[in-house]
């Protein structure tokens, strides 16, 4: 059982927690704002021989390393389905796109994760990967990047290695260090036309960037999508919980954000972005990638037998029970996507991040 | 959070610690990104006996050892620097002009950059080893300074900076590293010289940032310029492309493109696409063909178009046309001196023409008209064009000045003008030559290379090396082939002569039998042996005895100079002889493998001395079946040296009945009963013109040619060494399954004899059958005819050029059944017997020596990848050597016929529809007659009618009228003459 679940905390602390949490405004352990995040060290290009990487520390002590390396190889059969076909209303873009678009397929990405003390068929490890990988797989650009040509394609291998032990849910840290190594990930360039046998520049600065830096302001970035974790504790949401906060959030949902070229699938954005035109900087156009509730760990808290099972008051601490409302759903994604909201802010500053 | 990166790309003045990035392809398709770190130090030394800070800073190695100081202290000055120079040339420099750096006494005391040499060696690695050879040669002061390693001239590839800007840079720093360096150095001796550092570079840009940063340099031009006999020495600068874009607006396509690279390989994986080495027909400059393994039969590549710049020994890559532009073969002889006479070479853009001229066109054009006329389908064979190139072959070229290209002939005109060089072989093209010395080198054997062969360009662009001499004189032409055939011929190094043994001649076998020489060694001095070889030969590799045995049996043994004592695996003289790979026989010299201290006194089983061998012995029975064989390497002592026609007379001399002339009857017998053995499994008698030349003794020049007897004993000599051969390479098979070194005669496809079976057959009525060794051995015997006694050896001689060639191999590499010799009808077989002349013979001696523990077998031997690089340059020595040795004959043949005029036989070998190929059998030589020689007026051909099936030839001229035909005997008128166009004496045959 993970470290994190089972927090030395007694039911009255547990309850102590809770009330502050929920009050309004809420009232964090740490004294952390709702939104706020708890401060951590990041730096890429860890590692020489990798095609990119990143190592995130957070304050907390928990530490990370993720590996991206790209690896070419022989497509099996020629494409047969356009996987990314089912949005729709791509149709003017796709044309100008060259013929890479929509020709990515999801088993060219391998994600693994290794948390130490934990097999790897573990349940937390393989959970965390699909969990990570979902919003990878539902972002299509970066497995269309993986097309070469008809004959070969990249096969992206995300090796994420925990270096500490999972004191808190590790995936906003897994997540915004694989959001890093991959910012940082170059892949060889290509001489080779076509459909011929690749032939790459043998000059590593030749090589471009997995998702190409921005040039021009006007021009939407692409970027890594990013896993963040929020919690509801009664009507408050909270951004980047800590051990204790987990340990007694009512619901824990995970939302991936990416920024898209596409401004007319979000329309709450685009209406955004009319209001905000003569800000200094454009605000990212974000979109939401993917959606968990993940079993929040307060499940685990002992129940404390009250001295009578009528009075809620009788009950020191009663572990949550049931889902997120709608309502808080919709606030979470609003705080993320909204423009200078929480998904931004995490965008921006891992793009700070030092080469 | 301390940072886990190691902080490769800060470089203060105090880390030594960077790194540099690339990536690699691997074979299987995969990239590999590379980091190296770079641990950057202070001790490199600058390598100048100026300085002598760097003499106590650097390394020591081995045994407290330090490597001398290589620049000198007082290098010499030119015009432009008369304090003296030290060059350091940046890549192009070399790249361009090797030769000139090559070039004796010209360059000295040159620094070479690591970075120059890394640069070098991604460009060209033929260029990177003669880089190596010359910074190893004492005498021209090259060193290679190591600048990546040394932190003050490091220089760390900035963002966004090209690979080529980082490394001019580096250059640059390193210059001005020198400079103040050697300023240090100076003022510390308080000497008031102090060389100038002169950066060699042709860009432009590279130039005006060293001037900015105040580096001397100087573009290679200039520099050249500035020194003594600079015409000569601007001549061996390849034509730059700077030179040749002012043109370039103008300049028209005439080329298609190649492919890029990725697209060949691609294609050639898939199939659509083949790669093969081109070859250019010798007698049809515009036709070459493209053996691929996907066609049974040589794709044709027809005209200038479609061989797109392939120059023959090109490594291509052809795309096969459709089948409705199939051709046959050509039958029509086109020289490019003949086509192609009046072309100006100083007509770059050659738009009036085109790619292919007036005259070109029309000498195929008849060719496309003659075949479609036929109705023989079959006859059509594949065709196709060259769509790149993987790997130029352009080696160093001999050739000649085409007179008639050269403008101004006075000899003080220094204009720059471009000529056309004429190269010997005649499969290569004319070569595009800009010179200032063009009147001087007229008349003259050249050396020429090409630089590059560019799409605007009718004709390769290339740049003289040297003069060779005199066309026609002694020196030069036998120069001029040893060049052309590759073989060297430079006396050996001072490393190799060190392995030799320090008492020289004066060596004995030592007279203890407890010498470590000894041990594993049989005595076998008192054998009565004695050796048969060609009268003045003093490197005698082979001697033989026999005796009968009581039981009625016969003792047979032939021994074997055993040069694997002296040559150990892997040192210097090894190398060379591997390198050298045989000894090559020209008619007035010989060209040795090995240090004449060896081949011809020491390993040599000279007479009346005491030598190592290695012995093969067998008990024979009197019917020659072997009744058993053993190897052992032994001591013996040479009764007498025969030369073949003393042995024969001493044989046939029935007076002569001491034991040593029984001995050799002995053999006599034994060695006719092995042949008829051996004709019976199916062994060829084939033939090839031999001719001696009879040269005076003194000056060596040519009296008389003869063509070679064959007396009895050589063919007894011949039989023992092939019975010895072939048991050496079952023994050799049986210790080493992997690596015997062997020899394989591969069976010829039966296409190779199409042609030739067809031609007996309807000029003669004779077949030819292929399907065995044996089969063809009949038939070929069958081919008489007695009206002509020559004819049988004249259709072996052909049926000699329809064979594979035989090849060494390493016996890992194939499977038994492919191990077999076609021509000797032996399963298995080796080269074991003239180890002396031939490296692949060393190699089986070690091998054997192995086999019978004598000694273990070397590493080198053991090593499948290893030997089959040595196989694979042995057998190119090997051809080349026979080559440049029929060359020669040919030349001196050509000498002795000077200025006769004589009558000879010869036999029709070979019809084409204007001309066709006479075979002189008494000089060996081969020579064209065309029709448009046979008529009165010059260049005019008279009528004629061609019959490509039948072969034969109807002239109708005005004053001649007659039938020729393949196979007939005619009388031909030989003279010589000297050609017009080049001053080049030429044989003539002319019909009688």
């Amino acid at each position: 059982m993970p470290p994190y679940t089972n927090l030395p905390l007694s039911p009255a602390e547990l309850a102590y927690l809770h009330t502050s949490l929920a009050a309004n405004p809420p009232i964090r352990p740490d004294a952390r704002k709702s939104t706020q995040f708890r401060p951590l060290i990041a730096e890429r290009n860890v590692l020489p021989t990798a095609n990119g990487s990143a190592r995130v520390c957070f304050a907390d002590g928990t530490e990370a390393v993720v590996g991206v390396k790209a690896e070419v190889e022989k497509t099996r059969t020629a494409y047969s389905q356009h996987d990314g076909e089912a949005v729709g209303t791509l149709k003017e873009v796709e044309q100008e796109e060259e013929g890479s678009k929509g020709k990515g397929r999801s088993e060219w990405l391998d994600l693994t994760i290794d948390v130490p003390g934990l097999r790897d068929d573990d349940a937390l490890p393989t959970f965390l990967s699909a969990l990570l990988a979902e919003p990878l797989l539902a972002d299509t650009g970066l497995l269309d990047r993986l097309y070469i040509n008809d004959r070969y394609h990249w096969r992206l291998y995300i090796d994420i290695l925990l270096l500490s032990q999972p004191l808190s849910y590790p995936l906003p840290l897994l997540s915004l260090t694989t959001h890093l190594a991959l910012l940082s990930t170059r892949l060889p360039a290509l001489l080779s036309e076509q459909n011929e046998d690749p032939l790459f520049n043998d000059d590593w600065e030749a090589s471009t960037y997995l998702y190409p830096p921005t040039t021009t302001q006007n021009q939407p970035t692409q970027t890594p999508p990013v896993t963040l974790l929020v919690v509801s504790v009664a009507d408050t949401i909270l951004f980047d919980p800590s051990k204790e906060e987990l340990a007694v959030a009512d619901a824990v949902i995970a939302v991936s954000v990416t920024t898209t070229s596409d401004t007319t699938t979000n329309i709450d954005t685009t209406t955004i972005n009319n209001r905000t035109t003569n800000s200094a900087t454009t605000p990212l156009a974000l979109k939401l990638l993917a959606l968990r509730t993940i079993d929040p760990p307060s499940r685990l808290t002992p129940h404390t037998p009250g001295s009578s099972a009528d009075t809620d008051a009788a009950s020191v601490w009663m572990p949550p029970r049931g889902g997120m409302p709608r309502s808080l759903v919709g606030k979470v994604v609003k705080a993320c996507l909204e423009p200078g909201g929480v998904g931004e802010e995490v965008l921006r500053g891992l793009e700070g991040v030092e080469w | 959070m301390t940072s886990l990166k190691r902080p490769h790309a800060s470089t203060t003045p105090t880390t030594t610690l960077s790194s540099k990035t690339y990536l690699r392809t691997l074979k299987s398709g995969k990239v590999q990104k590379i980091v190296r770190e770079l641990y950057l130090r202070q001790d490199i030394p600058c390598s100048s006996q100026l300085c002598s800070a760097c003499l106590d800073l650097q390394p020591s190695g081995f045994h407290k050892k330090t490597a001398p100081f290589v620049l000198s202290p007082t290098p010499a000055g030119t015009k432009n620097y008369p304090q003296g120079h030290y060059l350091v040339p940046d890549t192009n420099a070399f790249l361009s002009a090797m030769d000139l750096f090559e070039s004796e006494g010209v360059f000295q005391d040159v620094v070479v950059l690591q970075t120059v040499l890394e640069e070098v060696k991604n460009r060209s690695l033929p260029l990177y080893n003669r880089l190596i050879a010359l910074t190893k040669n004492d005498g021209k002061r090259f060193y290679v300074f190591f600048n990546d390693f040394r932190l003050e001239t490091f220089v760390q590839r900035e963002a966004g900076e090209t690979i080529n800007d980082r490394n001019d840079r580096a250059v640059r720093q390193s210059c001005i590293w020198y400079a103040e360096h050697l300023q240090q150095a100076v003022s510390a001796r308080k000497s008031a010289r102090c060389p100038a550092v002169v950066m060699l570079s042709d860009d432009r840009d590279c130039l005006r940032k060293a001037k900015a940063e105040g580096v001397t340099c100087s573009t290679l031009e200039d520099y050249v310029f500035a020194l003594p006999d600079a015409d000569r020495l601007l001549d061996m600068v390849a034509s730059s492309k700077e030179n040749r874009v002012t043109k370039e607006g103008k300049a028209q396509l005439l080329y298609p493109d190649y492919l890029s690279m990725s697209a060949m390989l691609t294609g050639v994986k898939s199939g659509t696409l083949h790669q093969g080495n081109f070859n250019v027909s010798p007698y049809n400059y515009l036709e070459g063909t493209v053996h691929v393994p996907a066609f049974d039969r040589s794709l044709i590549i027809q005209g200038r178009e479609n061989s797109n710049r392939a120059v023959s020994g090109d490594i291509v890559v052809v795309e096969v046309l459709p089948k409705d532009q199939w051709k046959a073969p050509s039958s029509k002889v086109i020289e490019e001196e003949d086509v192609g006479k009046n072309e100006n070479p100083e007509n770059e853009d050659g738009a009036a023409e085109g790619i292919v001229t007036e005259q070109e066109r029309r000498a195929l054009q008849e060719e496309v008209k003659r075949v479609h006329g036929r109705s023989t389908e079959g006859q059509a064979q594949p065709t196709a064009k060259v769509v790149g190139i993987i790997k130029r072959n352009w080696r160093q070229y001999v050739g000649h000045i085409d007179k008639d290209s050269v403008r101004s002939r006075a000899k003080e005109s220094r204009a720059q003008q471009t000529v056309f060089l004429v190269p010997m072989d005649k499969k290569v093209p004319k070569i595009r030559v800009r010179t200032r010395q063009a009147a001087s080198l007229l008349g003259q054997r050249v050396l020429v290379t090409i630089d590059s062969w560019d799409r605007e360009s009718r004709y390769p662009v290339g740049h003289f090396i040297r003069s060779l001499g005199e066309l026609e004189t002694k020196g030069a032409e036998t120069e001029a082939l040893l060049l052309e055939w590759d073989v060297q011929y430079r006396p050996f190094p001072k490393t190799v002569l060190d392995c030799l043994p320090a008492e020289g001649h004066g060596w004995k076998v030592p007279a203890s039998t407890d010498d470590p020489g000894w041990q594993g060694r049989r005595d076998l001095r008192d054998l009565l042996v004695c050796s048969i070889d060609p009268p003045g030969c003093v490197d005698i590799d082979d001697a033989l005895h026999a005796k009968k045995l009581p039981n009625g049996n016969f003792e047979v043994g032939v021994h074997i100079a055993d040069v694997s004592h002296f040559v150990k695996p892997g040192n210097a003289m090894d190398k060379e002889a591997s390198l050298r790979g045989t000894t090559v026989y020209l008619v007035d010299k010989r060209i040795d493998m090995l240090p004449s201290l060896l081949g011809t006194d020491l390993c040599s089983l000279k007479p009346y001395v005491e030598r190592y061998a290695f012995s093969v012995i067998w008990e024979v029975d009197s019917n020659a079946d072997i009744v058993s064989s053993s190897f052992t390497k032994s001591v013996i002592r040479s009764r007498e040296a025969f030369a073949y026609e003393a042995a024969q007379l001493r044989i046939d001399d029935q007076s002569q009945q001491d034991d040593l002339t029984q001995g050799m009857r002995h053999l006599m017998m034994l060695s006719k009963k092995l042949r008829a053995k051996r004709m019976a499994a199916g062994a060829l008698n084939l033939a090839s013109p031999e001719v001696r030349v009879e040269t005076e003794s003194e000056t060596s020049d040519p009296v008389d040619v003869k063509t070679k007897q064959l007396l009895d004993t050589n063919q007894l000599v011949e039989e023992f060494m092939l019975l010895a051969n072939i048991s050496v390479a079952a023994k050799n098979y049986e210790a080493f399954p992997q690596v015997a070194l062997l020899r394989r005669h591969a069976a010829p496809p039966k296409t190779n004899f199409e042609e030739l079976s067809n031609q007996l057959k309807t000029k003669k009525g004779m077949e030819l059958k292929t399907d065995s060794s044996r089969a063809l051995a009949d038939s070929l015997d069958a081919c008489q005819d007695p009206a002509n006694p020559f004819f049988n050896t004249l259709v072996r001689i052909l049926a000699t050029r329809c064979m594979m060639s035989a090849e060494y191999f390493c016996s890992g590499t194939q499977s038994y059944p492919e191990f077999r010799h076609y021509g000797l009808a032996s399963e298995i077989y080796t080269h074991f017997t003239s180890p002396i002349r031939r490296y692949a013979d060393l190699e089986a001696h070690r091998q054997l020596a192995a086999a019978i523990d004598y000694e273990p077998l070397d590493a080198s031997l053991q090593s499948k990848s290893k030997l089959e690089g040595v196989c694979k340059n042995i057998n190119v020595r090997h051809r080349n050597a026979q080559m440049a040795g029929r060359a020669s004959v040919e030349y001196y043949v050509g000498q002795a016929l000077k200025g006769r005029v004589l009558e000879e036989e010869g036999f029709v070998m070979r019809i084409f529809s204007n001309g066709f190929v006479v075979f002189v059998p008494r000089f060996g030589i081969e020579g064209l007659i065309r029709l448009r020689e046979m008529s009165g007026e010059e260049g005019r051909e008279p009528e004629s009618v061609f019959n490509a099936e039948e072969y034969w030839l109807q002239i109708q001229g005005k004053e001649v009228e007659r039938k020729v035909e393949l196979f007939q005997k005619i009388k031909v008128r030989i003279s010589d003459e000297a050609e017009e166009g080049t001053g080049k004496r030429k044989i003539r045959l002319q019909l009688v």
